[in-house]
């Protein structure tokens, strides 16, 4: 927990956290520290996901039945929770990119006026 | 990525996850993330340390994550156990009010409770009969000579039978009274007569054998006896093999066929139930011709489509048929009546008032309790109002504030209410017993339930009303009276007026203190409701107790010597009875001995009352002729049971059979019928068909005192006495003694059975004691009314108390100065003492009014309520004022004896 924003670090946008856990899932099953880990590592270390808000974020997704949940064994030999993409899941993550898309689109457009 | 594939288990539904699963996941989480940092060269510790510094508060955490699946219901019901918790410790700083409000509620929710199951179990329970529903008890019914049923006689059930449709089957039953022989010892017992579609009228299984069928009616059947249920269990042991056995019911014998299934016992609680061949007397002529000749109850089961409101008008119309075809059977002044009633609710009926009146009673006893603990929580609250006041002035939420009172009162309605289904586990059983007297469905009330969720409801109802209870401050009003701007000073914070008054004074504002009083009023009405009530029955009770009845009560004793037959005495018993008169006579300690037909009070209602002749009077224009009551009485009865003889003689052995018919009357009979005094030798005669188609007049040889045998509460009597050895009815045995009566029974019984091995001899009872038993039911009643109104008065003296030393201790100052500048302690004392009183008065003019208002709603309900009189009313405002003022007398002597220095110096 940094006590003071980091300047080279992005804030997550409002919204986005849901959509990029269930975008990471999309390849397989994994737990919640490498579900943090993989946002950012995929974001070169720009994104980071407080543990804080991670996990509640996927108990939400968990209930809403976008995600399950199984128990195995991690690589530090430990049990942990694994979770997966559902079929409501997946289809929830198109929803989401197809309006993350516009939604930049849009911001683009208006942010960027001279581009089109 | 998962190494393990295997250990992996599928949990397809979302679930909320426990604790123990968050933790684990937390667990997973943190091993992962230290293993990656000893893997980047961190030190085990520091990578421990720095894993747990990165992750956050892991509580917090956890919560966060079960707050997801809760959402907001989580986070109120975590606040209010919160609040709870904080309640719970603050209440057990103040353990003497916490148990006070416990203990009452606990009272309060017990009798409710309880009383409820009873009720339950009694009126609202459905019958194990087959179809309950569609069965029906027909009455007959002669409101004009104040007779409640007067059940039917054969020719008048064959005219139902065979007119009624909207009656699929018709079941009969009578009771009778049998000497059984064949079952334990020989006894009498009580035993029903039925016709073969009894029970399958009733919808009764047996438990073992068969019941009474169609193939068992008729004169020519051999005799068959079903046991009840009861009888078979507890005086049998459930012994399957009395299957079989012949007994002898009487003169004849009978082959026990089966077990009935346990059910409610009606209209008689039997112990044996037989087919009609079993009693002689059925197959008389008088019982099949006669059509005045009513014994046996009539029960119907409703044909299909059929309402009970269909039976209702058809069989009326029937009855008004057969009253026109028959008007001799069927007086005018009778007015003969039919009525038709669930089965469940005539079982039910006689309980109904009292059940009812006991509910109330449990009720006002619960709103006593609930505005008493108001009243504690309220004083409890305006010395906590500093405590309420901070919190709004640091934000609190008024919902919160609440909240805080709510879950408060939430644990001591909780505690009360456990304490009290723990009360009423025992109280349903007293109050079952209690109620077995007016219904025999109460025997089988158990804990139940209802038991529970009664305790529980009135636990929250109270709750919830206890927590609305105290004004909230408000933080916004800087004017308010009370609260915060009393806490700013009470805190030293200052302010306009902050002159820095010590904390540990409260004041009381003159709203919290009419409402206190309000309460503690509202008690003292109730209580005396209740009180006023008991006193009534204690009262009514005292007065029947201390009657004159006529009798030597204490050294009378009374002996059932049941006869085989239930008719007419015959020659035998008659020498069986001069035999055991003659022997009993000479025991030592035995003044007399006679014999008669019926036990006072404890055989009332055995003989009637029948309409009788007298010649030289003619009973005036348009009245009936008079009733009396018929007795048969060996000689020496009066002298035995210490009633006097005023004038004539005694019967002697010569009033036997064959000899002059004589009589002895009462002496109401002989001043109504002869005023002038002349009764002697004069004739009577009875009218009725019984005793043979023309009068059969008899002279009167005595007069005896009153003496009235049927009613508890005394009433002139008419009276016929006949002597026993010329005819009538015998089976039982009085002997005076000159020692204690009870050590006569087992003497007077080996006598008897020496001289008829099979003869019961049971009962024995002074004249006393069958009064007392008798009367038992009263005093059941006065005892319960009596133990609601002494709760209900203790909880209004704590309430009394407890708002008088409220305000006293608020006061305090006050008293100082009102000490400082020259009032004496005595007038302070007298101060208190008087606002006491004031309470009380008030209480018992709103409780008289309130009383007097119900009692007139509850007498449209139920007939048979008298108003009490003024002697209980004022008894009962005795004990209250009395209470009161006992309960004042503390708070007075606290004010009366305030230091001033010390209250002075608070100010």
């Amino acid at each position: 927990m940094a006590k003071t924003p980091d300047p080279e670090r992005l804030e997550l946008l409002q919204g986005t956290l849901d959509m990029l856990i269930l975008r990471t899932l999309q390849w397989g099953a994994q737990h919640g520290h490498g579900i943090g880990q993989a946002i950012s590592s995929q974001s070169d270390d720009l994104l980071k996901v407080e543990t804080g808000s991670l996990y509640p974020a996927l108990h939400r997704l968990e209930k809403r039945g976008w995600l399950k949940s199984e128990w195995g064994i991690s690589e530090a030999n430990h049990k942990a929770k694994y979770y997966q993409l559902t079929a409501a899941g997946k289809a929830q993550l198109a929803r989401e990119r197809d309006r993350w898309s516009q939604l930049v689109d849009v911001i683009g457009k208006i942010m960027n006026p001279a581009a089109e | 990525m998962g190494s393990d594939q295997r250990d992996r288990k599928r949990s397809s539904v979302p679930s909320a996850p426990s604790v123990a699963e968050l933790d684990d996941e937390i667990r997973g989480h943190l091993a992962l993330e230290i293993q990656q940092r000893i893997d980047r060269g961190e030190s085990p510790q520091q990578a421990r340390a720095n894993a747990l510094k990165q992750f956050g508060y892991v509580p917090q955490m956890r919560d966060e994550m079960r707050r997801v699946w809760y959402g907001r219901w989580y986070d109120m019901a975590e606040a209010l156990v919160q609040d709870m918790r904080v309640g719970l410790r603050s209440l057990m700083r103040a353990k003497g009010l916490a148990a006070t409000v416990v203990i009452t509620l606990a009272l309060g929710i017990g009798a409710n409770a309880a009383i409820f199951s009873v009720v339950r179990g009694v009126l609202m329970r459905p019958l194990v009969n087959r179809g309950e529903e569609r069965l029906l008890y027909i009455r007959q019914s002669a409101p004009g000579i104040g007779v409640r049923s007067t059940t039917f006689s054969v020719p008048e059930i064959k005219d139902f039978r065979e007119r009624a449709t909207s009656i699929q089957a018709f079941g009969e039953f009578s009771t009778v009274e049998f000497t059984l022989v064949g079952l334990g010892e020989p006894r009498v017992v009580q035993a029903g007569v039925v016709d073969g579609h009894y029970f399958d009228v009733l919808g009764l299984r047996p438990t073992i054998g068969r019941l009474v069928e169609p193939s068992d009616e008729g004169f020519k059947a051999a005799g068959v006896a079903v046991l009840t249920n009861r009888f078979w269990t507890t005086s049998l042991n459930s012994d399957p093999s009395v299957i079989g056995k012949t007994i002898q019911l009487g003169s004849r014998s009978a082959t026990v066929i089966g077990v009935l299934e346990p059910s409610v016992p009606y209209p008689a609680d039997t112990e044996i139930i037989a087919n009609m061949v079993t009693s002689p007397h059925h197959a008389g002529a008088q019982m099949i011709t006669q059509r005045v000749h009513r014994m046996t109850q009539l029960f119907g089961r409703l044909a299909d489509g059929k309402t009970i409101e269909d039976a209702r008008a058809e069989l009326s119309a029937i009855h008004s048929g057969i009253k026109t075809g028959n008007p001799e059977s069927y007086p005018e002044r009778s007015d003969m009546r039919i009525d038709v009633a669930a089965l469940r609710d005539q079982i039910a009926a006689p309980a109904r008032p009292v059940l009812l009146v006991l509910l109330a009673a449990a009720a006002v006893v619960f709103v006593i309790a609930c505005s008493n603990v108001a009243n504690l929580i309220l004083a409890r609250s305006v010395r906590r109002e500093g405590e309420l006041a901070v919190r709004a002035a640091l934000g609190a939420s008024r919902g919160a504030l609440r909240r805080t009172l709510l879950a408060e009162s939430l644990v001591l309605c909780g505690a009360g209410a456990v304490l009290g289904v723990l009360l009423a586990r025992p109280m349903v059983a007293i109050v079952a017993s209690f109620a077995a007297r007016f219904s025999v469905r109460a025997l089988e009330v158990t804990v139940d339930s209802s038991l529970l969720w009664v305790g529980v409801s009135l636990a929250m109802a109270a709750a919830v009303l206890l927590a609305y209870v105290p004004r909230l401050p408000s933080a916004s009003s800087a004017d308010a009276p009370s609260g915060l701007r009393r806490t700013r000073r009470s805190l030293g914070v200052g302010g306009p007026a902050g002159n820095g008054l010590a904390a540990g004074s409260i004041r009381i504002t003159p709203a919290t203190n009419r409402r206190l009083k309000i309460f503690a009023t509202t008690q003292v009405a109730f209580s005396f409701v209740l009180l006023a009530g008991a006193a009534t029955l204690l009262a009514t009770l005292i007065a029947l107790r201390s009657v004159n009845t006529g009798y030597d009560m204490a050294q009378v004793l009374a002996i059932d010597l049941p006869m085989k037959n239930l008719g007419m005495v015959t020659d035998e018993d008659l020498a069986f009875f001069q035999h055991v008169t003659e022997r009993v006579d000479q025991l030592p300690g035995v003044e007399g001995v006679s014999m008669g037909a019926v036990t006072p009070w404890r055989d009332a209602g055995k003989l009637g009352r029948i309409p009788f002749g007298a010649d030289g009077f003619t009973p005036a224009n348009g009245e009936d002729n008079p009733r009396a009551f018929i007795r048969f009485v060996a000689p020496d009865f009066f002298h035995v049971m210490g009633v006097p003889l005023l004038a004539g003689r005694d019967f002697t052995p010569d009033d036997r059979r064959g000899n002059e018919g004589v009589v002895i009357v009462s002496q109401s009979l002989a001043q109504r019928i002869y005023p002038n005094g002349e009764a002697l030798n004069h004739q009577v005669w009875w009218i009725d068909p019984f005793f043979g188609p023309k009068p059969f007049p008899r002279r009167i040889v005595g007069i005896v005192a009153d003496a009235d045998d049927e009613h508890i509460a005394r009433g002139s009597v008419m009276t016929v006495y006949h002597p026993l050895y010329q005819m009538g009815l015998g089976g039982r045995m009085f002997v005076r003694a000159s020692v204690d009566p009870y050590s006569l029974v087992k003497p007077i019984t080996q006598i008897v059975q020496g001289l008829s091995v099979n003869q019961p001899v049971e009962r024995a009872a002074t004249l006393e004691d069958v009064r007392a038993e008798v009367l038992a039911p009263d005093r059941l009643n006065a005892f319960v009314f009596s133990g609601f109104a002494g709760v209900a008065l203790l909880i209004a003296v704590v309430g009394v108390s407890g708002v008088l030393a409220f305000g006293v201790s608020a006061r305090t100052r006050e008293f100082g100065v009102r000490l400082a500048i020259g009032s004496t302690p005595y007038l302070l004392l007298m101060k208190v003492l008087e606002e006491g009183a004031v309470i009380v008065s008030v209480g018992i003019i709103a409780g008289t009014a309130f009383g007097y208002l119900f009692a007139g709603i509850a007498s449209s309900y139920f007939q048979q309520l008298t108003m009490p009189g003024l002697a209980p009313l004022l008894g009962a405002a005795a004990v209250l004022i009395g209470a009161a003022i006992a309960a004042s007398l503390m708070p007075a002597a606290r004010a009366s004896r305030v230091d001033i220095l010390q209250a002075l110096r608070s100010e």
